[in-house]
């Protein structure tokens, strides 16, 4: 409901987004329905596009936000078909019921790119996304590698009842599988900061020693340290989080309130490139799963550092 | 009913009161404001429970309570039938409805009760009970709001239940009432039954002093007016001030609504010195919710801070004043009997001391002890100058009190007669 | 009040018997309570008055979101000192405020749709000023890189504690303007106003209440405590939030309901709310601590929540 007013932001976005083309040049439409700008990891993955669309001024930008609501994004998907734009970049709200809308714009001849969330079947031109299994496995070795056996870790859980919050949760649990690292306290928090700093106050008044807290975005590990800090606990462990959007988990990094966070990738950049490829002829996978970057105090400066 | 008892928190509102209940006789229950007469029926019809004692025999019993029991938002039709709605597979048919609805009453049947003058609602109530067909039909107060014509149509309409073998209990505060239909008498006295005799055994005077447990001169008292200097002036008439000016007319003749639109700016009119007591205590009066000290000092208020001590010593004086009938004065006003409600709703205009008084039935559900008081203190008022508007379905109140009688018909003046003019028939006629 | 004290009293009970390891009786788990209902609690001091002349405000949560970015922005990208940012926020909550109180007074909307409508523009409000990202100690450099300052130390004070670090700041707060609430309620004229119009708005018209005014000043109220809470908001978590506060009327309306303010106006008092926030805060701070399964807490407040006001419930006669 309090999304209504998000077209407002479009505009500015959308506004933002016209740039000078040369003469002569053909200039192509690009149309991207986002399911909810309401995550700020969604509008980086907005602004991520719109910066790889922007070095290339034959490109055209057109930014439809859905609102967190299926049907809308439907109706969307077929508003840019009905337009004819030259491609579609869509980041699904939901799997099945956006299937088929998706099915019949590829069908018209639309080259469409579906950016995170995967649509059934294979009737779209690429798939482009991260893998939370193996980020939140990553994070698991990470912490098994800087912590001794028997370390107490609280996880602070996105929300369950998420693909995103099971795999992050299932992919750690792998990663520190065996490693005698023991979760002794773990909540939901909703992918919310005030929450993550209500749970890990509980946690700090359960545990007299935590050694590390795992939270399965950067606002929660943030919120966590907050909580550490007011209890003046906060040096006595480790906090990593998920995401490293340049102003939030990588702020907290440099800051040194976080010790490590996984980025999840956007695939904006990448987006804009098979577009481009697939305008100008080229073959493209139909599957891309983007690599994820851990950045630390050590390697912050330097943009981070590959996972394997 | 055997030896009903009754009490709420501290206050014991009825002590082991008996109530014999005979098919085809009007029993009529009295006693002064607050005494428990509403509490009494609101037992016999189940709505609430008594903490002691019984009914016996079968206890089909439908109510006209004194508060009405409306649903303000439905029409007439639908409030008479609420419940037992005449059905078509399921369906309600309208058309089916308002015909039964015109069997009881002469309203239209698809009018939203809410938007009706208060007389036309008790008669919706009254039709709703009666055409129930219970065995006993109670009517709390029911012509505290009617005109001497629809009072008529009722006592037919009582006449009618009797011979059909209803059982009917009458609670009224009119004495002409009490000795027109009373069959047999039971008097209240906080909460006791102190008399219960057939009506002829108990005469006018006796009835009196066991209800007030006092001597009350039931003589409206006599006024000396000293006529000041013009006060208001309308189209047709002007009010002067220490003048009483009664206001006559039928339901809807425009009275009311002649006081409200002189009180269409409330505070701007109370810094002008009017104050106005509305007909419906219930609706526009009281805030039933809060305190009766709240609603004792709500107009007028001086300073933006409250006083605690000084709201409770005015609450006070003023509930001395009009004899207020009231366990404590902390309690909802809601939860006060409904002539106590009056005075409330009364006390709140006299901290304001206003110089033009609109008056719109002062004395509805008023017992004959508290009557007495408001008359005088009408009086008092006028003797100090302020000029008074006066409505009142009573019509022997309304030609003794005031010094000139205004009639209305259709919301025009039709007539204006002195005090030494005025007759019953002359203002009927000019009325109807 | 009493009705009140008895649902807080099951519910400490309940944290006495789920002591979960002792930690209940640890006194900072009961300063942490207090802490995480201090927000909530003052948006219900507002809504007591809203609801009390039989009126809601939806918009509470999202005025807070609004005031926060709009504070944070002031504390962080502006350098305002507190003497500045704050009266400029309390007056930015006041005047939303005063808009849904304006809506419901002059065209006569419904409060429910009014402030409904203010509650989706305040929102559209604070994402658009925000660029719809968290106003943080993080500075864009308009590039996609960023600079960073010091988290302003007034942020600081109010993310404080005090009395040997036994009662947060933000719970001070809390208490002084549930205190002054619950004086104007009580003692002032306006209090008594916003009692006659929630139980009879015909009669306190007639009785020449200025009405309008009362009732336009109690949305005011509400979105003036909005602020206060978008501010400890903002100071707790370093930064201005576009999406702060999103659902936190709910609980705001909650925490009157259970502390046994009658949601058709005109009844309850601020001492009310006091207890319902220390229950709301409690059972949040219990079910925590135990570390009771999300799907778990969500039916658990519900019977709670239904538990309490059936124990508030006026006896019927
Ligand atoms: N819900 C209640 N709570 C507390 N006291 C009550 C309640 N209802 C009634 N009373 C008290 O019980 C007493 C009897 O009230 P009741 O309404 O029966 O009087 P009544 O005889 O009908 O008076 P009236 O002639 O004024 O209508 C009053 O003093 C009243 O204040
Ligand atoms: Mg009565």
């Amino acid at each position: 409901m309090h999304r209504i007013f998000l077209p407002v932001l479009i505009l500015i976005l959308a506004g933002c987004s016209g740039s000078s083309k040369p003469e002569g040049a053909k200039t192509f439409t690009i149309g991207m329905s986002q399911c909810n700008l309401g995550e700020p990891w969604r509008v980086q993955m907005n602004a991520d596009i719109d910066a790889a669309a922007k070095k290339h001024s034959n490109l055209k930008m057109v930014f439809k936000d859905a609102q967190n609501d299926t049907l809308k994004q439907r109706a969307h998907i077929e508003e840019l078909v009905s337009a004819s734009v030259d491609a579609i970049i869509v980041s699904p709200k939901e799997s099945q019921p956006l299937t088929e809308p998706i099915a019949k714009a590829y069908q018209a001849k639309i080259p469409v790119i579906v950016l995170d969330r995967a649509v059934q079947g294979d009737q779209f031109t690429c798939f482009i996304g991260a893998d939370n299994k193996k980020i939140g496995k990553a994070a698991g070795e990470w912490l098994r590698k800087k912590l001794g056996p028997k370390a107490t870790v609280v996880e602070l859980k996105g929300l369950m009842t998420s693909i995103p919050g099971q795999d992050r949760n299932q992919g750690f649990r792998s990663g520190i599988e065996g490693s005698g690292l023991n979760v002794a306290f773990e909540a939901d928090m909703k992918w919310l900061e005030p929450d993550a700093r209500k749970e890990m106050e509980s946690a700090l008044a359960r545990l007299s020693k935590i050694d590390a807290v795992y939270a399965h975005n950067d606002p929660g590990a943030h919120g966590a340290w907050l909580a550490a800090k007011a209890a003046n606990r906060e040096r006595e462990m480790l906090f990593i989080g998920i995401d490293a959007l340049p102003h939030e988990g990588i702020a907290y990094v440099k800051q040194g309130i976080l010790n490590a966070t996984f980025q999840y990738p956007t695939g904006g950049a990448e987006a804009i490139d098979t577009v481009l490829k697939v305008l100008s002829g080229q073959q493209v996978p139909k599957t891309i799963v983007l690599g994820s970057r851990v950045y630390t105090a050590d390697n912050v400066e330097q943009g981070g550092e590959a996972l394997p | 009913m055997r030896r009903i008892s009754k009490r709420f928190g501290a206050a014991e509102v009825l002590r082991q009161v008996d109530l014999d209940i005979y098919a085809g006789e009007v029993h009529l229950l009295a006693g002064e404001n607050g005494a428990g007469k509403s509490t009494l029926i609101r037992i016999l019809a189940g709505t609430l429970s008594a903490d002691e004692g019984r009914i016996e025999g079968s206890a089909d019993v439908a109510v006209i309570y004194q508060e009405l029991s409306l649903v303000p938002t439905m029409t007439v039709a639908e409030n008479l039938f609420l419940g037992r709605m005449p059905r078509r597979w399921g369906f309600i048919s309208p058309s089916e409805l308002a015909a039964k609805a015109k069997e009881w009453i002469d309203i239209d049947p698809h009018a939203i009760v809410g938007s009706l003058p208060i007389g036309m609602q008790q008669r919706v109530e009254i039709a709703k009970a009666a055409s129930r067909n219970a065995k006993v039909i109670v009517m709390d107060e029911p012509t505290s709001a009617l005109t001497a014509v629809e009072v008529e149509q009722l006592f037919t309409l009582i006449a009618t239940l009797k011979q059909r073998g209803c059982g009917i209990v009458y609670i009224t505060h009119k004495m002409e009432e009490i000795e027109r239909i009373a069959d047999r008498i039971t008097v209240l006295r906080d909460g006791q039954a102190v008399a219960s005799r057939p009506a002829p055994q108990l005469p006018r005077a006796e009835l009196i002093r066991l209800m007030v447990g006092r001597e009350v001169n039931e003589q409206f008292p006599s006024r000396t007016p000293a006529i000041g200097s013009e006060r208001l002036r309308l189209k047709d008439f002007t009010v002067h001030a220490g003048e009483i000016v009664g206001l006559a007319g039928l339901q809807g003749a425009g009275a009311s609504q002649l006081l409200l639109d002189l009180f269409q700016d409330p505070p701007k009119a109370i810094s002008e010195g009017v104050a106005l007591l509305t007909s419906d205590r219930k609706t526009t009066g009281l805030v039933l919710s809060m305190s009766v000290t709240a609603n004792c000092v709500m107009a007028g208020a001086t300073s933006s801070w409250r006083n605690p001590a000084a709201e409770r010593a005015e609450a006070q004086s003023l509930a001395e004043m009009l004899r207020l009938r009231a366990a404590s004065l902390d309690m909802d006003a809601g939860e006060l009997s409904g002539g106590n409600q009056q005075k409330v709703a009364l006390a709140k205009w006299i901290r304001t001391k206003p110089t033009l008084l609109l008056l719109d039935e002062p004395t509805r559900g008023i017992d004959v002890g508290a009557k007495q008081e408001i008359y005088q203190l009408m009086n008092e008022w006028s003797r100090q100058g302020v000029a008074i508007l006066l409505i009142s379905t009573e019509l022997p109140e309304l030609l003794a009190m005031s010094d000139r009688i205004v009639v209305m018909r259709r919301g025009q003046v039709s007539a204006v007669f002195s005090h030494a003019e005025a007759t019953p028939e002359k203002v009927m006629e000019a009325a109807c | 009040m009493l009705r009140a004290a008895i649902a807080l009293l099951i519910v400490i009970l309940l944290g006495l018997a789920f002591h979960a390891d002792g930690a209940f009786y640890k006194i900072g788990t009961h300063r942490d309570a207090l802490r995480q209902a201090s927000v909530y609690g003052i948006l219900a001091c507002g809504m007591t008055m809203v609801i009390i002349t039989g009126g809601i405000d939806l918009a509470a949560g999202s005025i807070l979101g609004f005031t926060a970015v709009c504070f944070s922005m002031m504390s962080i990208w502006w350098s305002w000192p507190p003497w500045m940012s704050v009266p400029a926020s309390l007056a930015i909550g006041a005047i939303c405020g005063g808009i849904s109180g304006s809506l419901v007074v002059w065209p006569r909307l419904q409060p429910f749709i009014a402030t409904l409508a203010m509650m989706v523009f305040a929102r559209g409000l604070a994402k658009t000023v925000s660029g719809g990202v968290k106003v943080s100690t993080a500075l864009p450099n308009g590039d996609g890189t960023f600079r960073y300052v010091q988290v302003p130390e007034f942020f600081r004070f109010i993310d404080s504690r005090i009395l040997g670090g036994n009662l947060s700041m933000v719970t001070v707060i809390f208490l002084l303007i549930a205190g002054l609430g619950g004086v104007l309620l009580a003692r002032h004229i306006w209090g008594r106003d916003l009692y006659a119009i929630g139980g009879n708005e015909e009669a306190a018209r007639l009785s020449g209440l200025p009405v309008k005014r009362s009732k336009l000043l109690a949305y005011v109220a509400c979105g003036f405590c909005a602020a206060v809470a978008g501010i400890c908001q903002a100071a707790q978590e370093q930064q201005g939030d576009p999406e702060a506060g999103g659902g936190y009327e709910l609980s705001a309306i909650a925490i009157v309901v259970i502390g046994g303010t009658n949601l058709m106006g005109g009844r309850g008092h601020m001492g009310l709310t006091l207890l319902g926030t220390m229950t709301i805060g409690y059972l949040e701070k219990i079910l925590s601590i135990n570390a009771v399964p999300e799907a778990g807490r969500l039916m658990l407040t519900g019977v709670i929540l239904v538990a309490a006001v059936l124990t508030q419930r006026r006896r019927r006669f």
